[in-house]
């Protein structure tokens, strides 16, 4: 893992344009190249070089893709993943062979799904009288005994069968018509053609109720059948022709991969021209990839990201796959800048420590943990699992705030509430219902929310210190030491840190009076007002400004006046945010004091159901709000200090992505 | 209670899921889908996963429609259920529309059953048979064996006074054409008398929205039964919403009462369209299609600007049904389409 983001270099590149397929494939193949446009040419160069239309339609590529995936999901497969891909494959794609193949396999379906739909209608058919007599609605139906004495009772059926009717033989004389009553104009008709006889015997009426219903069950189940039997034969067709399908959806992504490649490809009449960044480690193995795919006959050129505008570099940032819930969380805020601090690690255990402090319970953390570890198993061992509530990254997360909570829970002597064993810190519990023992660390309320602000404390200063790094290694040397979040910021919160916690020692009474206190102020609030001054020099130096004395000057009052008030209140606020660290705890210490006193109240099972009624009440609920606190803090408080967000992510094309490409 | 209250939530929920239906794009997805599987696969990661079930289970496209149908009633509830009070209480009137088309579509499936004497085996199935707004008794009416079992099966709702008007007799010689504008008018009664509980700028933007697409249906009905089927001038105003600027208007009284053969449908809607184009050198039902298209683009437009006005009244919950219907509509018609083998320009003409 890097503590920065990985140093960038600038390929250029020139190949024969015999070679450059070749090419392609060599770079497909390795990822790595976030390819830009040819522009920072000269322009009597640039007019030279001339793009190449595709020879293949992408919209048409990406459109038979599609319709390769409908089918595989039609047929419940999973799709084949990039990591399949295989480079070596790439061939033509015969788009016309494809189209023949994927039509066929359409009809076959749409023919299945037709005959599915017959065996549907007549199925609902089935339902319809099965419900009427289920709920005996004997004025929807009509029933009949009698006899057929022209004709089989076979044939009856087939007449009678466009109106849904059943003909049950009941003996060898008997048959009896089961049929809905709002046909019966265009039944009775056809049963006089067949010579239909009525027999009111009761003892028959009986027994043709019972035939009746065997029979519509057994109908009903031979039509689920046959409904389900299609849809098996559907999954049937598209599984037999997976490896088809596969073989077709692998060839047309990699030529779309190889033709997005070949989309930023600039040619001369000979030679193929192209540029992008690269990670500086893997430069190595790029320019080798290059000259053996070329067969040596390329010219390849490095520039370094210190050369070019910083804000032009791509940032790529690695972090080991066991950190990727907290890329993830950078990466949905915004990329760092190009050389600076990848702030991940920061994050983790700023996020972690907060949670902990919010939600510390051994046994409730376990709970997390738990969920976490068989959510991701979960995902892990169902790769097409559709994403619910707790998404892929939210498991993977609980597992951190599982162990985090555990932590602190120990800390705190808190199991599931109960002091089970005694707390290797303080009983935050104790602390808040004030009945703390005096020679506990922290007492009271007054002692969590203290030590809440120091921790918000350290997590500002961390937040100036990875500014004061990420300037340095900008050069940005002003703004580092004269900055509101540079060294003269860093030092006015300091000596209100001081003076406030002199002014809580004092009782409230008074503020503290060291002689330094007022010089340092007084220095600091010059050195802020001097910052766009001494900026303007040094910009002038050069050569970075046409801005005149008069428009600085003009400028620095209410620059120094918003950042005079940006210090005061705004590191006084984000100081005091820190209390809802506190807060939270104490809500949860809360909770969890008043399911307990319910339970010892009303005693027995119930008062157990009470209690893990009110854990899993105080795990979702708590859980959820510490987790979106800790996240506000470390966006608000924590990046606001350091992290610009002015960075541009780096993306190469390629058949795998690199871990700063999630997003 | 402020009618920030009142719609502040629902009304942030609703952009919402319009911003998602906007994402999501689907009936863009549906029409280029060359074939039904690949319409179907397109709705698998959709708010329209259901339908693709439905799909997959059945093999029909009723099937779905169905499905849609329970969707849109779901949606009047749940909005109906977050609105509360009184404006609850008119969105769930609003269902009384689904109720009346519900109704038109068990009617005629009796019809086809006792009048045509044709099989309606498993079309009755497709048929939504639970309580829309009112007890209809959807099982027995589709089975009834007369009118007067029809009849029956709507006691207790607003409908069950009209029904009576008509006979069997009546019906096999009229058809349904008349009884169902009747019914349509039955529902604007009905909506009309339910603004009367709403507060004031709500009632006036329901009565405005109201008007607004009376006014469309009035002028269709003109063009399409003066103009091109050539009514007599009574019949022709018995079937207008007696409501409205186009019911109320001079012009079109004298359109009426213009010979039925020198009727003029586009010197009729220069009177309330004029901005739209003059009707052109088409076939009389080309002519007749292109105007409903045009009056559908102008209602489309004019719910499209509510939602750009105040976001707190009842015309966003208006916006967003109508909006919701719209694309139901659309999905309904490229489905059919697509299972008919319809190519996507086609489909795109029919549906606007």
């Amino acid at each position: 893992m890097n503590l920065f983001t990985k140093p960038m270099r600038l390929l250029t590149a020139v190949v024969l344009q015999q070679r450059s397929d070749q090419v392609v494939k060599a770079l497909l193949q390795l990822g790595v190249l976030d390819f830009i446009h040819i522009s920072r040419l000269e322009a009597d160069q640039l007019a030279k070089l001339s793009s190449k239309p595709s020879t293949t339609n992408r919209v048409v590529l990406e459109d038979l893709r599609g319709r390769v995936e409908a089918l595989l999901k039609q047929g419940h497969l999973a799709l084949p993943g990039e990591s399949t891909l295989d480079v070596s494959l790439l061939a033509e794609p015969q788009v016309d062979a494809y189209r023949a193949v994927l039509d066929e396999l359409t009809q076959t379906l749409l023919a299945l799904k037709e005959r599915q739909k017959v065996a549907n209608q007549a199925l609902l058919g089935v339902e319809e009288m099965r419900r009427y007599l289920a709920e005996s609605k004997w004025q929807y139906l009509d029933l009949r005994v009698g006899s057929v004495k022209e004709g089989k009772s076979e044939q009856l059926e087939e007449k009678l069968s466009p109106y849904g009717a059943f003909v049950e033989p009941i003996d060898e004389e008997f048959v009896t018509v089961l049929s809905l009553r709002r046909d019966l104009a265009q039944i009775d008709p056809l049963l006089d053609k067949f010579g239909w006889t009525e027999e009111s015997d009761p003892l028959l009426q009986k027994q043709a109720v019972v035939l009746v219903r065997t029979r519509l069950e057994t109908e009903h189940q031979k039509l689920i059948d046959k409904r389900g039997e299609i849809e098996q034969s559907v999954k049937r067709a598209i599984a037999e022709r997976k490896e088809e399908l596969h073989a077709i959806w692998s060839n047309l992504r990699l030529n779309e991969l190889s033709d997005q490649i070949k989309s930023y490809f600039s040619y001369t009449r000979n030679t193929t021209l192209f540029s992008g960044w690269v990670p500086a480690d893997q430069a190595e193995s790029v320019r080798n990839a290059i000259v053996e795919a070329s067969g040596g006959q390329c010219v390849v050129e490095w520039t370094e990201a210190t050369e070019v505008p910083r804000e032009s570099v791509p940032v790529a940032v690695t972090s080991p796959k066991v950190l990727e819930p907290f890329q993830n969380m950078v990466n949905n805020y915004a990329t760092p800048e190009y050389g600076t601090v990848n702030p991940t690690i920061f994050v983790m255990i700023a996020y972690l420590s907060m949670f902990g402090l919010m939600f510390g319970d051994v046994g409730q953390g376990l709970v997390l943990l738990l969920v976490g570890l068989f959510g991701s198993r979960s995902y892990r061992r169902n790769p097409e699992k559709k994403e619910g509530l707790l998404t892929r990254n939210v498991t993977n997360l609980l597992v951190y705030l599982g162990l985090s909570s555990m932590l602190f829970g120990a800390l705190f002597g808190s199991y599931f509430g109960l002091p089970l064993l005694p707390p290797l810190w303080f009983n935050f519990e104790a602390a808040v219902e004030g009945h703390a023992p005096a020679t506990a660390l922290v007492r009271d309320v007054y002692g969590i929310l203290g030590i809440t602000i120091r921790f918000g404390i350290i997590i500002i200063y961390t937040g100036l210190v990875l500014n004061w790094v990420n300037l340095f290694r900008k050069k940005s040397f002003v703004p580092m030491l004269l900055d509101k979040n540079g060294v003269v910021g860093g030092v006015l919160f300091g000596t209100g840190i001081y003076m406030a916690f002199g002014f809580v020692g004092s009782s409230y009474r008074s503020f503290p009076s060291d002689p330094w206190i007022i010089p340092t102020l007084v220095i600091c609030l010059i050195l802020l007002f001097a910052k766009p001054y001494v900026q303007h020099f040094v910009d002038l130096k050069q050569g970075r400004t046409d801005k005149t004395f008069g428009q600085v000057a003009a400028g620095s009052i209410m620059e120094f006046l918003v950042d005079v008030l940006e210090i005061f209140t705004g590191y006084l606020s984000n100081t005091l945010s820190f209390m809802r660290v506190a807060g939270l705890g104490i809500a949860h210490a809360s909770l969890m004091g008043t399911f307990k006193y319910l339970q010892s109240m009303v005693g027995g099972v119930a008062g157990v159901l009470i209690f893990i009624a009110g854990n899993l009440l105080v795990i979702v609920l708590e859980g959820l709000s510490a987790g979106i606190q800790s996240l506000r803090l470390n966006y608000y408080e924590f990046f606001s200090r350091y992290f610009t967000g002015r960075g541009i992510a780096y993306r190469p094309v390629g058949l795998k992505r690199s871990s700063s490409d999630n997003r | 209670m402020s009618s920030i209250d009142t719609y502040g939530f629902v009304n942030a929920k609703m952009r919402a899921r319009l911003g998602k239906a906007r994402e999501e794009a689907v009936t863009e997805a549906l029409l280029r889908a060359p074939t039904l599987v690949d319409a179907i696969a397109a709705l698998r990661p959709t708010r329209y996963a259901a339908l693709a079930r439905s799909y997959d289970q059945s093999g029909d496209i009723q099937s779905i429609e169905l499905v849609l149908l329970k969707m849109e009633i779901a949606l009047y509830r749940e909005i109906a259920q977050y609105l509360d009070g009184v404006e609850g209480r008119f969105v769930a009137e609003l269902l009384g529309k689904i109720e009346i088309d519900n109704l038109k579509n068990s009617i005629r499936l009796w019809y086809s059953s006792i009048i045509h004497r044709r099989p309606i085996r498993h079309r009755s199935e497709y048929l939504f048979k639970e309580v829309i707004l009112h007890p209809v008794d959807w099982t027995a009416l589709i089975n009834a064996l007369s009118w007067d079992g029809v009849v029956e099966a709507t006691a207790n709702t607003p409908y069950h006074p009209i029904l009576p008007e008509y006979t069997e007799g009546s019906l096999r010689e009229e058809g349904l054409f008349q009884l169902e504008s009747r019914l349509d008018r039955v529902w604007y009664e009905e909506i009309r008398k339910a603004t009367a509980w709403l507060k004031k700028t709500d009632r006036q933007k329901a009565l405005e929205l109201l008007d607004q697409e009376i006014d469309l249906k009035n002028l269709l009905i003109l063009v399409r039964y003066g103009w091109y089927h050539r009514l007599e001038a009574k019949e022709l105003l018995s079937l207008l919403l007696p409501w409205g600027e186009v019911f109320k208007s001079k012009e079109v009284n004298r359109y009426i009462e213009t010979p039925k053969e020198n009727r003029s449908a586009s010197e009729l809607l220069s009177q309330f369209l004029p901005d739209e184009q003059r009707v052109g050198d088409h076939s009389a039902v080309e002519e007749v299609l292109r105007i409903e298209e045009l009056l559908a683009q102008n209602q489309k437009r004019a719910y499209r600007r509510l939602l750009g006005g105040d976001p707190f009244t009842i015309g966003v919950a208006l916006a967003y049904f109508f909006l919701n219907k719209e694309e139901f509509r659309r999905i309904k018609a490229i489905l059919n389409g697509k299972y008919y083998g319809f190519d996507e320009g086609y489909i795109r003409g029919v549906i606007g």
